[in-house]
């Protein structure tokens, strides 16, 4: 059955302003889907941005929206969260808004481990701002800024969010619309902080300047690139150089060894906070 | 299928008869041409062929598709899934 995304969208502002083809959408609608899957109820709910391609998204959904300064959607998100711990906050972010300009508030908010949702929409460039090579442009791609080729050696997201201490750390790609789902829904309902990187195509920037500039070959060539987690864990550094590893890198489930344990917060940010509150309280 | 099916104002529709492995089922198809910015995503993930791009276009210049074989649908939902634009409706 049809899913009924304009119960929860601002249908006066769709058609919306990303380019034809363009993954954002896909990811927005899977993120609909699982906000539906949880039964979460729009008063409760809080979607930030900062600034880039991804971050209009927010622009469309029908909810509690704000639209912050470049990089800076988790500070007002955490703001958001400690003044209200009881209503849900998610985040959407592009990868230049979230590890270039934002990139010291992204391992922060993971350290602390505060019950927020992040959504990163990864198209390996800076799509709005005219096509500047972003830190997740792979090796020897072109951009605006690298008109020769990119030398500089790219971010792994997952694994930077894995270090820093998020709870939930999973990547899927626009070409799987129903893992990104399960992904988002899982992410969501994980008390802590939850980070979801979603892999997109950008044919206007990135694909143009890089021979796939329409939405099926920039697709096709994310769709190449895919290698489930399972598998790479026995592949060699070598093969996986430009690939994207895709799946559950922290949860609830995965097999982690118990010394990679050792930074993870125990507790919920928020909650924390709480008890301290209620702790000083008490001796004066 | 007993409930009424609501496409919204400007979806055109096709509906057709189909067969899913054994099971008789019925099928609406249902696209927004005034949304649709013409990517052709939905052509290129419907594994039965489905959908075909058209020479018309809107006012947002996107080409246009449209429904040619309605009856080979087996509402595997790939196109409503990875329509960046809202504009595909499978019932």
């Amino acid at each position: 059955m049809a899913f009924d995304y304009e119960k929860y969208l601002r249908m006066e502002k769709i058609p919306h302003l990303w380019c034809p083809g363009c993954g954002i959408g896909v990811v927005l609608k899977s993120m609909l889907r699982a906000i539906d899957n949880l039964d979460w109820h729009r008063d409760d709910t809080a979607f930030v941005s900062g600034i880039g391609c991804t971050s209009r998204a927010p622009g469309y959904i029908d909810c509690n929206t704000l639209h912050t300064t470049h990089g800076r959607g988790l500070t007002f998100a955490t703001g958001i969260k400690m003044a209200k711990p009881d209503k849900n906050v998610v985040i959407f972010s592009g990868d230049g808004d979230a590890t270039a300009i934002g990139g010291n508030h992204f391992i922060h908010a993971c350290r602390r481990n505060i019950d927020m949702t992040l959504i990163i929409v990864n198209n390996n460039i800076y799509g709005m701002t005219g096509g500047q090579h972003s830190p997740t442009t792979p090796i020897g791609f072109k951009a605006s800024t690298t008109i020769y080729g990119n030398i500089d050696p790219s971010f792994d997201i997952c694994l930077l969010a894995r270090a820093a201490g998020a709870t939930y750390v999973a990547r899927s790609t626009v070409n799987n619309g129903r893992t990104l789902e399960k992904y988002i829904q899982k992410g969501l309902a994980n008390k802590g902080f939850s980070v979801i990187e979603a892999v997109s195509n950008c044919h206007t920037q990135f694909g143009r300047k890089n021979n796939m500039s329409d939405p099926i070959s920039s697709r096709k060539w994310i769709k190449d690139r895919e290698i489930p987690l399972a598998k790479a864990r026995s592949m060699k550094a070598d093969d996986l150089k430009n690939m994207v590893i895709t799946g559950e890198f922290i949860s609830e489930e995965s097999d982690m060894e118990r010394w990679e344990n050792y930074n993870r917060a125990l507790e919920e940010y928020t909650k924390a906070y709480g008890d301290l509150i209620k702790k000083v309280k008490k001796k004066k | 299928m007993s409930e009424k099916i609501k496409l919204p104002d400007g979806f055109r529709s096709w509906e057709a008869d189909v067969k899913i492995g054994k099971k008789e089922d019925k099928v609406t198809i249902g696209h927004w041409a005034d949304g649709c910015k013409g990517c052709l995503i939905c052509v290129d993930v419907c594994p039965k062929k489905v959908w075909k791009p058209i020479e018309a276009k809107n006012k947002y210049n996107g080409q246009l598709v449209t429904v040619v074989k309605a009856d080979a649908c087996i509402k595997c939902m790939l196109c409503e899934i990875h329509c960046p634009d809202f504009c595909i409706k499978i019932f």
